[in-house]
């Protein structure tokens, strides 16, 4: 029922990126994730799978502190990037957000032109210093999400117009334009059509050259085709991390192979 | 019989409508209500439509329709130059119908029998008689408007007897028809579903056909006016300056300078104010601040304009005059384009928040969620996605807060005085199109002179104004409406 990993998508030893230590997110009085401990390394995709309301998404919120924003979440434990605690009353969430990128379940592209919402973050971070340079950070970004050809001659049409698939790398290409150090995607396949995932899923893969990706999604056989590292949520807990082969094929726990066998979910 | 005890009997055959309807409903399939095609209910609101809606249509045109018969029946007593007049024809038909009413008022006390009444002749003493039973008449009677009432007595009467008749032969056959065709096959739920279709499409209509109705009204006198005035002084004339005994100078500039001015101090004032409230209000307050703030500013909203108008007149306008006009040495009037357009400002603060507020909010949460998600802090991503994105609705709410500004009346009366004015001191008084509609209509006045007749060209010129905005609202709106879907 899932492919199995290509041997070039095979693991090769990384150092670790995100350091998650006893994560614990309540929204309101209700516990949403318990006592997460999980090492995300660099130059992998780690998918996170699990069934609906398991936590994952909210976790990978924690990464780039897209919490904050929902006003009755709360997070303790820590979580460590590159070794330093994103948590700390230093570190400013905006910032932190320019280096741990998001693309998003529905494709969000901003009403603009396709040149203004991918020049949109490096312009708020003022990361390029001549329109010439904008002008190669916007080429640049939409060639790494795989759309330059499609839309180099109507980069000043609204992004919304693009197809749903386009949209997506579109915001991926977003995502890109900061130069963050991961990626965090959340469900970003579930509202396209094969073809445009299976270009996406590509896409994933090339990233991963350049970023940790980190990607929550609902499809195991996605999970199994483009990551190298799984985590598997259940209620809130983290009940097995590993190798995604391990995982989909010798999983030490029964609840995990219950999920991915389809009993349950 | 009176038309109150017509409508009550009205009612009391709905309800046997009602009641029959759903009888013979569950007697034509012996009870089973599992064959009838409809719920029984429906069977039942099928009769008591049947036996009330025709009827009581017939009763509203008849009632609309009698004066005017009547009317026309009484022009044999008059001469007919006097009934050609417009305004005469009026005058003498509440004459008459006062008289008639007199009469009515006597015979029921006692005091007149019955045939008196119809044989009264018109010497002095029908006024005495009439006020021993507490009628007062106006005018003297003449002959001929006492006979012209004592025959409009015996028409009404007829009338209403007729009328009384007709409305329940109409309501017992709709009655009958409807229980003629109630059977278990007949289809009530779709007949009932039409009548509610009907009455929802009249009720959307009333609006529209005022609509219509005021603008024809204001068009044929706009079109009078205009036969007495040359419309092109009108409408380019830099001098106001009626005068009732002639040699008018009504010029449009000045009054619509004056309407615009203090528009655009108060969209000045507003639109800043107001937009900044909705978005603070929309993406930074709290849940509970907002529960707070929100209908408290709203509560600008409730206060009645001449509320506001006085606020004006005794708080601002002085404050303004002795701290900015006097010492700048820009005037020292109280009443200038700054007071009304920064009280017309305030009051039409809510009017745009609360609009803007909705419009805000609905911006889908993807586009602020892609924003933060960038590393963009609030006010870029209000600045950069928001606002662009909300950008077609802001437009529209800021549209009509601004025909609202044109609108307003009572501020402008009481705030920035009645001198019709062409100049640019915003501490001078000038005043507004509304302002001397009033004016030239307050009073004991006739509408046959130019002086009065130009309100309806002013009020036009308002509406076309108003209309204008409203309908480049729209336009923005439903232009820009899509973009971010």
């Amino acid at each position: 029922m899932y492919d199995a990993p290509t041997p070039e998508t095979r693991l090769t030893q990384n150092t670790t990126k995100i350091t998650a230590r006893g994560v614990q997110v309540y929204y309101g009085d209700k516990q949403a994730l318990k006592d997460v401990n999980v090492d995300i390394l660099d130059n992998t995709v780690t998918a996170f799978i699990g069934p609906s309301g398991c936590g994952k998404s909210t976790f990978l919120r924690c990464f780039n502190r897209m919490n904050d924003t929902v006003a009755s979440a709360r997070v303790q434990g820590e979580i460590l990037l590159d070794g330093e605690n994103i948590y700390d009353k230093r570190v400013d969430p905006v910032q932190l957000r320019a280096k741990v990128g998001m693309v998003f379940q529905k494709p969000n592209p901003f009403p603009k032109s396709i040149y203004d919402n991918v020049s949109y973050g490096p312009k708020i971070h003022g990361l390029t210093r001549s329109k010439t340079e904008l002008d190669q950070v916007v080429e640049e970004s939409l060639r790494k999400a795989a759309l330059w050809n499609e839309v180099k001659d109507r980069l000043n049409e609204a992004g919304t117009g693009l197809s749903g698939g386009q949209q997506q790398r579109l915001c991926i290409a977003r995502a890109i334009a900061t130069s963050p150090e991961v990626l965090l995607m959340d469900e970003p396949c579930s509202a396209l059509d094969p073809i445009a995932t299976a270009q996406v899923e590509e896409l994933i893969d090339e990233l991963r050259a350049s970023f940790s990706v980190v990607i929550v999604t609902h499809s195991m056989q996605q999970a199994a085709r483009v990551s190298q590292k799984t985590a598997f949520f259940h209620l809130g807990s983290l009940v097995e991390y590993g190798d995604t082969s391990t995982i989909f094929t010798n999983p030490s726990d029964p609840r995990t192979e219950s999920y991915i066998t389809g009993r349950i979910g | 019989m009176p038309i109150l005890l017509l409508i009550i009997v009205l009612g009391v055959l709905a309800i046997a409508g009602f009641v029959l309807g759903r009888r013979r409903a569950l007697a034509s399939v012996e009870g089973n209500t599992r064959r009838l095609h409809s719920l029984p209910n429906y069977y039942a609101w099928h009769g008591a439509i049947m036996a009330f809606l025709p009827a009581i249509a017939v009763l509203t045109l008849w009632l609309i329709a009698q004066p005017l018969i009547i009317e026309r029946q009484l022009s044999g007593y008059f001469p007919t130059e006097q009934f050609e007049n417009n305004s005469q024809r009026i005058l003498l038909m509440a004459d008459v119908r006062r008289v008639a009413e007199g009469l009515d008022v006597a015979v029921a006390a006692g005091a007149l029998s019955e045939t008196d009444a119809a044989s009264l002749s018109a010497d002095g003493s029908i006024r005495e008689r009439l006020a021993g039973v507490g009628v007062a008449l106006g005018a003297d009677v003449t002959p001929q408007v006492l006979e012209a009432s004592q025959a409009y007595r015996q028409l009404a009467a007829n009338g209403g007897l007729w009328r009384s008749v007709l409305t329940l032969i109409v309501a017992v056959a709709g009655l009958l028809y409807a229980l003629r065709i109630t059977n278990g096959d007949f289809r009530a739920r779709n007949r009932v579903e039409g009548v509610i279709l009907g009455v929802l499409i009249m009720a959307s209509t009333i609006a529209i056909l005022t609509t219509i109705g005021i603008v024809l009204s204001m068009l044929s006198e706009t079109i009078r006016f205009a036969s007495m005035y040359p419309f092109k002084d009108f409408l380019f004339g830099l001098t106001w300056q009626p005068s009732f005994q002639g040699n008018s100078q009504l010029g449009l500039l000045p009054l619509l300078w004056g309407t615009l001015y203090i528009s655009l101090v108060a969209m000045i004032v507003a639109v800043p104010t107001g937009l900044f409230t909705a978005i603070y209000l929309a993406e930074y307050a709290s849940p509970r601040v907002r529960s707070i703030v929100k209908p408290l500013i709203e509560v600008i909203a409730g206060i009645p304009t001449v509320v506001f108008g006085l606020f004006a007149l005794v708080t601002v306008g002085p404050f303004l005059r002795d701290w900015f006009a006097v010492p700048t040495g820009l005037g020292s009037s109280g009443s200038s384009v700054m007071t009304a357009g920064l009280v017309i400002g305030v009051l039409n603060i809510p009017f745009i928040s609360s609009l803007a507020d909705d419009i805000i909010n609905a911006v889908p949460q993807s586009l602020r969620d892609g924003s933060y998600g960038l590393g963009a802090t609030k006010s870029e991503t209000v600045r950069q996605v928001i606002l662009p994105a909300a950008l077609p609705g802001i437009v529209g709410a800021i549209l009509l807060a601004a025909s609202r500004a044109i609108g307003e009346t009572m501020i402008v009366t009481m705030g920035a005085g009645a001198a019709a004015k062409l100049d640019l001191n915003p501490f001078e008084a000038m005043t507004t199109i509304t302002v001397k509609i009033v004016s030239q209509l307050t009073g004991d006045t006739e509408f046959n002179s130019p002086e009065t007749l130009v309100a309806f060209a002013l009020g036009m010129t308002l509406f076309v104004i108003t209309l204008g905005l409203n309908i480049f609202a729209l336009w923005v709106v439903r232009k820009y409406r899509e973009q971010y879907e």
